[in-house]
């Protein structure tokens, strides 16, 4: 392996995330340059430190308080990393356009596979350190006045091999994805994009619950009561080397630490020969049955949607089965109510109500505001048909909120039969599921039309990330403002809740109102002129 | 130089198909096209040339109304662009440089999907794809997904979906970008076909000279944003000062870049 060429070419994919997230980048600044996530990590180090020190390090701090709780926290740390990079890695990874996915830039180059795989997975690793900087400086001055320093540079040190086991995960996650992705090349039949779809969710959702960091602790805590276990699972031998320290035991955390490394490297090399075995340089190749040229879409027409906006609706919900990018939107919802069937015994009705509300609402919210980014630049395309504004609006209102409404009122009914509602909270959250879905697809498309991003990129953003958050935020105020007291109503049917039941509803007829009215002049906005 | 007045005589005294008129455009300090001015006549073709950078496919983009002229006029088929876009965007196919076809589609679907855009009912639309696809050999490869596609195929199905609808007008940014030499001989074939069979005027911009030289009726020369010259193949032979000169010397002298042998040398060490 050619330690320089990983260098050279880590560098050059931590400068392509970098860049990559700007419509403009001037080369020439820091902004730019890979020393930036250094200096990040420094100052984040510093900042979290230099905030905490004076407290801790002055007389009145309650000495010994928080060495059990430091001492508790200090072997979760490197799992945490792990997971995080992992998950923010897996989900940069799938939803990397298929374009950029099949043709990676570096394939034609004289690099092996090992070199590929260590530089990518340095990359990915010193891009989320920031993740870990911050909490390592707060814990700095706490762990040296509670006399945890050695432990807490041990912490440091596995934190950062966890890093770097996360990222080669990450290439393994990728690699199987690129075979998952594959599956059915070749073959003909519709139900073969339904069968990739399902795999890909599936392999997101797996990873997206077994690496939940809520679950890790849980893990861990769990198998503390049974060493053997743990032992016996390298992915926890970094928080059996801090363990083990802890109990005073420097052997046998020197053999788990050693154990660690030796594992990562092992990862590392099996990163490499899944590299080798299931990359694919070339898209897949994929068949649908015999095409018939003629545009029928009965239910869509019975809408009152014209021709062109049906095939609009048509090609839109195409492509949230085959595009692989676009996948990892549809898996949000499903964690979401995952999680509810796993915890949603403690909510209570009202609870599980404001749950099953909130999930429509972010699902419809995160569809519709990348539904117009989604284009990329063959939005040109759009702009050179006949038709109009109003037109393309009604069209990806559509077909965002086919999906949401339907998933809304089903995934409704489902939790509402799932935990025995009472028939009248059944129907109510039934009709308020459905409304804050809808409305929050109309708030979405406020954001799509005026804020999409079209830039052609590895990694697909929709919507500029300032904007999602603005989106976010914004949609958060309007779910609670509806569903909470909306909530409130159906779970305590008084005469005294129903004030709640009508206040719900009319906020949300006049946020649904003036989302679309926002949303419909957005896009006359938006298809003026090519923004291009 | 040719004044770009001289344009506005079309030949044979048709009306035009299109008409540029004292067209600019700036984005930012940048001026892409500054005072823009010329004209295509129903059935005739004419080829827009031209260094990279010089202001061709912003020309075509707001031919199709896809930006707005800061100053000046366009008409198409004697209709204002942007006074009435869908009627007007009715009449036209167009096929940009790099055609962004929706990838996830298959070729058949992604026809199938303009021709929805144009209104073309189910059996024309069954009539008139399938002979393209046999005429491009595309034919067979219609039902696999276009992320599978060559550049070529894709160039194809860009052209296809451009021609489907038998626009009047035909704005075309490098149509034979990738194609093969026998899909490049049918389109140009075509192209000839549709303007002097059914008066059907094509702008045809390319960096194939030997390609504008062959097919076009009349060239026009950008540079920087400006009209350089127009006028026949011929006629701008006579303007450059080299008469029995390939299009080549013609178009490198018009430039201004007609000696390069300092760069091939540079180039050579």
């Amino acid at each position: 392996m050619d330690a320089h060429r990983v260098r050279r070419l880590a560098a050059v994919l931590v400068t392509s995330q970098l860049r990559s997230g700007r419509t403009t980048s001037d080369p020439r600044s820091f902004l730019g340059r890979p020393e930036l996530i250094g200096v990040v990590d420094l100052v984040l180090v510093v900042a979290a430190a230099g905030l905490l020190a004076p407290a801790v390090l002055s007389s009145s701090w309650p000495t010994a308080t928080f060495r059990a709780p430091v001492e508790a926290l200090l072997p979760f740390l490197p799992l945490a990393a792990a997971g995080v990079v992992l998950i923010a890695g897996t989900m940069f990874e799938l939803t990397t356009t298929a374009k950029f996915a099949g043709s990676d830039a570096a394939n034609w180059m004289p690099i092996r596979p090992s070199e590929y795989v260590a530089a990518s997975a340095s990359a990915i690793a010193y891009s989320y350190s920031p993740a870990i900087a911050l909490l390592f400086g707060g814990l700095l001055p706490v762990a040296y006045v509670e006399g945890l320093f050695p432990a807490y540079l041990l912490a440091a040190v596995l934190s950062l091999i966890a890093l770097f086991e996360g990222a080669v995960l990450v290439e393994m996650v990728r690699a199987f994805s690129s075979r998952a992705g594959s599956v059915g090349s070749g073959r003909r039949g519709a139900a073969t994009f339904v069968v990739r779809a399902v795999i890909l969710i599936l392999v997101i959702l797996l990873l997206d619950l077994a690496l939940n960091p809520v679950f890790l602790l849980g893990a861990v805590q769990r198998l503390s009561s049974f060493p053997v276990i743990a032992a016996a699972i390298p992915f926890f031998w970094s928080s059996r080397a801090l363990a083990a320290w802890n109990a005073g035991d420097p052997l046998l955390a020197a053999a788990f630490s050693v154990g660690q490394v030796g594992f990562v490297a092992l990862l590392g090399w099996w990163a490499a020969l899944l590299r080798v075995r299931y990359w694919v340089p070339a898209p897949a190749e994929f068949e649908v049955g015999e095409h018939r040229y003629a545009s029928s879409h009965p239910i869509l027409a019975g809408l009152g949607l014209s021709r062109p906006e049906t095939a609009i609706v048509s090609k839109d919900l195409k492509g949230y089965v085959r595009r692989r990018e676009l996948l990892p939107l549809l898996v949000v919802p499903i964690v979401l109510v995952l999680l509810l069937a796993i915890e949603g015994g403690s909510f209570g009705l009202l609870g599980t109500i404001v749950w099953v509300g909130w999930v429509a609402g972010f699902f419809g919210l995160l569809l519709s505001s990348t539904s117009v980014g989604q284009e990329r630049r063959a939005l040109q395309l759009l702009f050179a048909f006949p038709i109009s504004p109003r037109s393309i609006f009604r069209a990806k209102a559509t077909a965002v909120l086919l999906p949401v409404l339907l998933g809304s009122a089903l995934t409704s009914i489902a939790v509402s039969v799932f935990f025995h509602f009472p028939a009248t909270a059944a129907f109510g959250t039934v009709v308020l599921t459905v409304s804050v879905g809808g409305i929050l697809v109309l708030w979405g498309l406020v954001f799509a039309s005026r804020y999409s991003d079209f830039q052609d990129r590895p990694r697909p953003q929709f919507v500029r990330p300032s904007a999602m958050i603005a989106a976010s935020l914004s949609g958060l105020i309007l779910l609670v403002t509806i569903v909470v007291p909306g909530a409130y109503a159906l779970a305590t049917p008084t005469s005294g809740a129903l004030g709640f039941g009508l206040a719900a509803a009319g906020i949300a007829l006049v946020a649904g109102t003036v989302a679309y009215l926002l949303a419909r002049a957005g896009f006359d906005t938006l298809f003026r002129e090519l923004p291009f | 130089m040719i004044t770009p007045a001289a344009d506005r005589a079309l030949p044979g005294g048709g009306s035009a198909a299109l008409e540029v008129d004292h067209v600019s455009k700036s984005f930012g300090s940048t001026r892409a096209l500054a005072d823009v001015s010329f004209a295509v006549a129903r059935g005739e073709i004419v080829g827009l040339l031209g260094p990279n950078g010089a202001g061709k496919s912003t020309t075509m983009k707001a031919i199709l109304g896809l930006i707005h002229p800061d100053a000046g006029r366009i008409r198409v088929l004697g209709r204002d662009v942007l006074a009435n876009p869908v009627a007007t965007k009715l009449e036209i196919g167009y096929v940009p440089e790099s055609p962004s076809v929706y990838e996830f589609l298959t070729g058949a679907e992604y026809l199938d999907f303009v021709a929805d855009m144009y209104g073309l009912d189910p059996a024309t639309r069954r009539e008139r794809i399938q002979p393209f696809l046999d005429g491009l050999e595309l034919a067979g490869h219609e039902n696999s997904l276009i992320s599978g596609y060559s550049q070529g195929m894709r160039q194809k199905v860009a052209l296809i979906s451009g021609l489907l609808h038998h626009p009047r007008l035909l704005v075309l940014d490098e149509p034979l970008n990738g194609l093969d030499p026998r899909s490049a001989r049918v389109v140009k074939d075509l192209l000839r076909s549709r303007a002097s069979g059914d008066g059907v005027g094509v702008l045809f911009s390319t960096h194939v000279l030997e390609i504008a030289q062959a097919i076009c009726d009349r060239l026009v020369i950008l540079d920087r944003g400006m009209v350089l010259a127009t006028g026949t193949v011929d006629a701008l032979r006579g303007r450059a000062g080299l008469a029995g000169s390939g299009l080549e010397e013609v178009f490198l002298a018009l430039t201004g870049t007609g000696d390069l042998s300092d760069v091939v040398a540079a180039l050579a060490r």
